[in-house]
């Protein structure tokens, strides 16, 4: 990504007086460019600012000098990679062309300009955005005024976006998320807007922060703002701060998100990638991956959005079952699993990178402590059932409750099958058994290689015995019957064919019905 | 392709011999391409995930080898396994239910029809 970004921007030198149109323009192409992906990117490439927005974004966001002769490199980057974070952008970088020095003419110009529609929200996602995912062409004036003035201005910018992500405290690549976040935010939901961002994670993953649910703009641009402030600052200044260098303050600034929380990337990488995942199963691959860098309201959401679809007990088996099973889907879902129930995690011994890094993220996003699950989850679980539907408070509580009691209990007898099977770790075969012994619940995609072996119903010999009495029983009362019925046809047929020949006949029947006995026994 | 409830007893069948061989050893794979065209024909993506299409070949095994456990308890009692066995299973479902039998009676009809073939065969064979 870092490494798209710095050509694009480069061969993107319009004049900047070309800013003044565009600005205007982009703005509103942003809400639309949201949903439409390359295209907005494209067009507004040749018109600004807005598209090359998200490219920089990587980068420490340009002091509150506006450059106004900054050259829209960083927009064909951002086509190529975020069409929608572009958009959203766009919007921002117009709203605050101080902060974003090297979104050149259309930042000044826009901030003249700036989109009436967009609000605190967006400012505060793109700053945040920008300054991580820059990726280098800006020129070198703007970044040390930029770092400072980008601090400031974090605290107007980040808005929305930051949201509960930014409380984290983890300014997580969703820089890109931020974007589209930004311009979406007030359409759609956060568990949709993470979606969107969810499919450039990689891209995004540079940017620092960008936390792609903006929910109360307002109260979340404080927090945001402080939190975005002390990650950017941590990240810029790890970084060069400057807007100069693509890829090393990406990398920095990478690195240092990632040692917050190892598992995000790669875990987050293989289901991101798969390309011809429709938007709509984005909001799936957003939830693992915003398990990890988003609040700890917004994983559980999501998390529990996908995962309690189907078990409560999945979350808890994947999180076992990421440590034996290699599948990509179990791991990504043993993640947000893993991030719901650190308590329970704690009792797992990891057998695998992935599932203590997890372990981290978890304790990290972990405010509350020993809940495993949070009032979100249940939101987000009634939504998929009805969207219009409302619990009481009290129903939320009580749900809660029954769920965490209901992973206790799972993990408490899954814990004990362990130690009969005179093993240390808690694997996924002994949640498997217990749930399909004792709840009569089937997860698929988790025994492993082993096959069900058939067990014989096991048969006293004294049930055998009381059977074939039985049966006997029946043979002779059936054999009673038949023999007096072939008695009297046989006393009918004697008159008419006589005594011998009935005799015989008579006879035969006898030997038909004992070998009928014999076969009934078989 | 053969009836499922035929088809499902022999699979039955081969699986339930194998643990005779390992416990450990499971074909992984065995219906993925299958599965990928079936996945298409109900809406999937042409070329779905290979996650997606495993998991899915996981629920059809375990299906099958539950109702060859269960077709195998209920045969026992009566001596030997019968397709008998298998639709008493399903009883309950009657989607499947009608389909089972409308496949078993197209196999019924199949047969007939070769051994009428076979007939003719062998009168013009006699005639030349």
């Amino acid at each position: 990504m870092d490494q798209q970004q710095p050509p694009p921007p480069t061969p993107n030198a319009p004049p900047p007086s070309s800013a003044v149109d565009p600005p205007p323009q982009p703005q509103p192409q942003p809400q639309i460019q949201q949903q439409t992906t390359p295209t907005p990117p494209s067009s507004t490439s040749s018109t600004a600012i807005p598209n090359p927005n998200p490219n920089p974004i990587p980068k420490p966001l340009p002091s509150a000098i506006p450059p106004p002769k900054q050259p829209p490199q960083p927009k064909p980057a951002l086509p190529s990679h975020q069409p929608r974070s572009a958009a959203a952008f766009s919007r921002p970088w117009q709203q605050h062309s101080a902060q974003f020095t090297h979104f050149s003419s259309s930042s000044p110009s826009a901030s003249s300009s700036p989109s009436p529609s967009l609000s605190s929200q967006p400012r505060g996602s793109i700053a945040l955005g920008v300054p991580s995912s820059h990726s280098g062409p800006s020129p070198p004036s703007p970044s040390p005024p930029q770092s400072t003035p980008f601090t400031g201005s974090f605290g107007h910018s980040f808005g929305g976006t930051s949201s509960s992500n930014v409380s984290q405290a983890r300014p997580m690549m969703r820089g890109i998320g931020m974007g589209s976040s930004v311009g979406s935010s007030s359409q759609m939901r956060p568990g949709g807007i993470s979606a969107q961002h969810q499919q450039r994670p990689l891209q995004s993953s540079l940017r620092p922060t960008s936390s792609p649910t903006s929910q109360s703009p307002s109260t979340q641009n404080f927090q945001g703002h402080g939190l975005m402030r002390v990650s950017a600052v941590g990240s810029s200044s790890s970084t060069p701060s400057t807007l100069q260098t693509p890829q090393s303050p990406n990398q920095p600034w990478l690195s240092s998100g990632a040692q917050g929380k190892p598992p995000l990337p790669p875990p987050w990488h293989r289901p991101q990638l798969r390309a011809h995942i429709p938007q709509q199963h984005h909001s799936l691959q957003t939830v693992s991956q915003q398990q990890h860098v988003s609040s700890p309201q917004v994983p559980p959401q999501n998390i529990s959005s996908i995962q309690q679809q189907e078990h409560f007990e999945q979350q808890f088996s994947q999180s076992r079952a990421s440590q034996s099973l290699p599948h990509q889907q179990q791991d990504s879902r043993s993640q947000g699993s893993a991030n719901q129930k650190p308590s329970s995690l704690a009792m797992v011994q990891p057998s695998t990178v992935q599932v203590t890094q997890n372990k981290a993220a978890i304790t990290e996003s972990d405010d509350s402590g020993g809940r495993i699950l949070s009032k979100r989850s249940i939101h987000d679980i009634v939504n998929q059932i009805d969207p219009s539907e409302k619990l009481d408070p009290e129903v939320e509580d009580i749900l809660v409750d029954i769920a965490e009691d209901f992973v206790d209990s799972i993990t408490t007898f899954g814990c004990s099958l362990a130690k009969h099977r005179k093993s240390d770790t808690l694997e996924a075969k002994d949640i498997l058994l217990h749930l399909e012994r004792n709840w009569n619940l089937t997860l698929p995609g988790f025994s492993g290689d082993e096959i069900k072996t058939y067990k014989k119903p096991i048969t006293n010999e004294v049930h055998k015995e009381r059977l074939a009495v039985i049966k006997k029983s029946i043979l002779a009362r059936e054999a009673a019957n038949a023999k007096h019925i072939i008695g009297q046809t046989a006393v009918n047929t004697k008159g008419n064919v006589g005594k011998a020949a009935a005799n015989i006949w008579v006879l035969q029947m006898l030997k038909y019905e004992k070998y009928h006995e014999a076969l009934f026994f078989f | 392709m053969s009836n499922p409830s035929t088809g499902a007893s022999s699979k039955s069948k081969v699986s339930s011999s194998q643990p005779s061989e390992t416990s450990f050893k499971r074909k992984r794979g065995v219906f993925q391409k299958d599965l990928q065209h079936m996945m298409y024909g109900f809406g999937d993506d042409p070329n779905p995930l290979p996650e997606t299409v495993a998991l899915v070949e996981d629920i059809v095994v375990e299906y099958v080898t539950d109702m060859a456990h269960k077709a195998q308890d209920i045969g026992s009692k009566r001596g030997k396994l019968s397709v008998e066995d298998f639709l008493y299973l399903i009883r309950k479902d009657l989607p499947k239910l009608n389909r089972c039998t409308e496949l078993l009676s197209m196999q019924e009809e199949l047969k007939q029809a070769r051994k009428a073939f076979e007939v003719d065969e062998e009168k013009l064979g006699t005639l030349e």
